[in-house]
């Protein structure tokens, strides 16, 4: 072996051991700290109108039905317990649920964002899964972008009359996916390559992630069908209540 | 259940005024992220985990736990901002792969121990916060930052109704496992789902029977709770503006050298 073989074995052991002990796998937020304040602040910006029409929302909401602040506040929990909790997966390592796919789809985006940005506030502060200077970074990918895209997909497919199972799956799944691409982009922007600039910074975030990532996604979905078809056979009434089934009846 | 949410109600630092700790542990995660510098960094990092665990009582191995948290995030991005593939070799390191070198140059490497000494004492703010200061003393903080009511609200429910639902949840957990709903990972999917959807019906219903307490305790859109707060001591008071000033002096020394 020649002394730069060497020296890559070494450097892949290395790598190997550190994934090897990598302790949790969540669903991408970024760490605090990670990201230049300058960029902080520009994200928080890019979301406040998502956050401003959640609120708007959400109000009217309330004022029809103050019945249904209850309703929310759960929803709310229920993600965040969904996402605490390990899920299955293949490779071994801990992963978890977004939930915020499941959540678009049953409850709308413009509820989601309120509720994902609180969500990633008790995730920051109770779990260290991101942080409070990445707030609003996180929240545009998870709470904002995510979401929306899996409610497009949703609607989308049930508009095209797709089975409701396989649209309920490629919206939780893409919607995972876009997050990941999104944050990926985010890490780009704020540190681009030095060789080739912004977009081999993001192809790096891509290759490096994509490992827990697509997997993830890929489970996310099969793991929303399940909930959705499970509350298809319980719930019926409840989803009824939230507006969920009615174009079904 | 959560271990942060545990520990902080034990802290010795809890009964001090919330205020305090809000600005302390804010103020200097700005400077940290706007510094960036690894001296500032570090002194951060030993002084947060020493008034954390010193002070806080919090156990130096749960700590260190807790810190690595967001390891493998760190580890593998700073490991994409660091390693290039490039066609012409960069002045820190490069090793040969055919036609092209993984490669980085010694100011990126340099970029990335910065960047990881950051993000660690980031993380040290957000723990001195989190291990001293229970989630309705930071509501409070919020309300006093008038933080929108009704999120305040939703923030206080969503935070009683985590538990209630945490335990529910795991006691499914629990049970699917004593009936092998883990035995292969078809299963395990399964099993997970169906948890899922009874959680979710679990907390429809929990949310009936919560509005109709509320509603039966005269609930009209605002929840009032008891808050007590310490009043902030001017001495801590005096010893927080000092310490942030000579972070801030360093920040502006920095910027401007």
């Amino acid at each position: 072996m020649s002394k730069k073989e060497k020296i890559l074995l070494k450097a892949s052991i290395v790598f190997a051991l550190l994934l090897a002990v990598t302790p949790a796998v969540n669903a991408m937020h970024i760490m605090e700290g990670y990201l230049p304040a300058s960029y902080c602040v520009a994200w928080g910006a890019v979301s406040i109108p998502f956050l401003a029409a959640g609120f708007i929302t959400l109000k009217k909401r309330l004022e029809e039905n103050r019945k249904s602040i209850t309703l929310i506040a759960m929803a709310g929990a229920f993600i965040f317990v969904i996402s605490s909790f390990k899920i299955p997966s293949v490779t071994g390592s801990c992963s978890h649920m977004t939930g915020t796919g499941l959540g678009a789809i049953l409850f709308g985006p413009s509820a989601v964002s309120i509720l994902g940005i609180i969500v990633l506030l008790f995730q920051a502060v109770l779990l260290a899964h991101g942080g409070l200077t990445t707030l609003g970074a996180n929240t545009f990918s998870m709470a904002v972008a995510g979401p929306l895209l899996s409610f497009g997909v949703y609607k989308l497919c049930s508009r095209l009359k797709v089975n409701r199972k396989v649209s309920v799956f490629l919206a939780a799944c893409l919607g995972d996916i876009f997050t990941y691409c999104v944050t990926s982009m985010q890490l780009a922007l704020a540190y681009p390559s030095e060789s080739g600039g912004v977009a081999a910074s993001a192809v790096k975030f891509l290759g490096v992630f994509a490992p827990t990532q697509l997997p993830l996604a890929i489970i996310e979905g099969i793991l929303t069908v399940v909930i959705v078809i499970g509350l298809e056979s319980y719930a019926r009434p409840e989803l009824k209540a939230i507006g969920f089934l009615k174009e079904a009846k | 259940m959560i271990v942060v949410d545990k520990l902080c109600y034990r802290s010795k630092l809890r009964y001090v005024n919330a205020g305090e700790k809000f600005t302390f542990s804010m103020l200097t995660l700005l400077f940290c992220i706007v510094c960036r510098s690894c001296m500032l960094s570090l002194a951060v990092l030993l002084v947060n985990s020493t008034v954390t665990v010193g002070k806080g009582g919090i156990p130096l191995r749960t700590y260190i736990r807790l810190m690595a948290v967001p390891f493998a995030f760190l580890v593998m991005s700073t490991l994409a901002i660091i390693v290039n593939i490039s066609k012409v070799p960069l002045d820190a390191y490069a090793l040969p792969v055919g036609a092209f070198f993984i490669t980085g140059s010694k100011a990126s490497v340099l970029f990335g121990v910065r960047l990881i000494f950051t993000a660690m004492a980031a993380v040290s703010c957000l723990y001195f916060l989190s291990l001293n200061t229970t989630m309705t003393d930071i509501m409070w903080v919020l309300d006093r930052l008038h933080c929108p009511k009704i999120i305040l609200e939703l923030m206080l429910l969503v935070y009683r109704y985590i538990f209630v639902l945490m335990e529910a949840a795991s006691v499914m957990l629990v049970s699917q496992k004593a009936r092998l709903g883990n035995k292969d990972f078809k299963t395990a999917l399964r099993s997970f789902g169906s948890m899922g959807a009874g959680l979710l019906m679990i907390a429809f219903k929990r949310s009936g029977y919560l509005y109709d307490a509320m509603e039966s305790r005269c609930y009209d859109g605002r929840i009032r709770v008891l808050e007590e707060q310490q009043p902030a001591k001017p001495s801590e008071i005096t010893l927080i503006l000092l310490y942030e000033l000579v972070l801030l002096a360093y920040t502006v020394w920095r910027r401007v050298a």
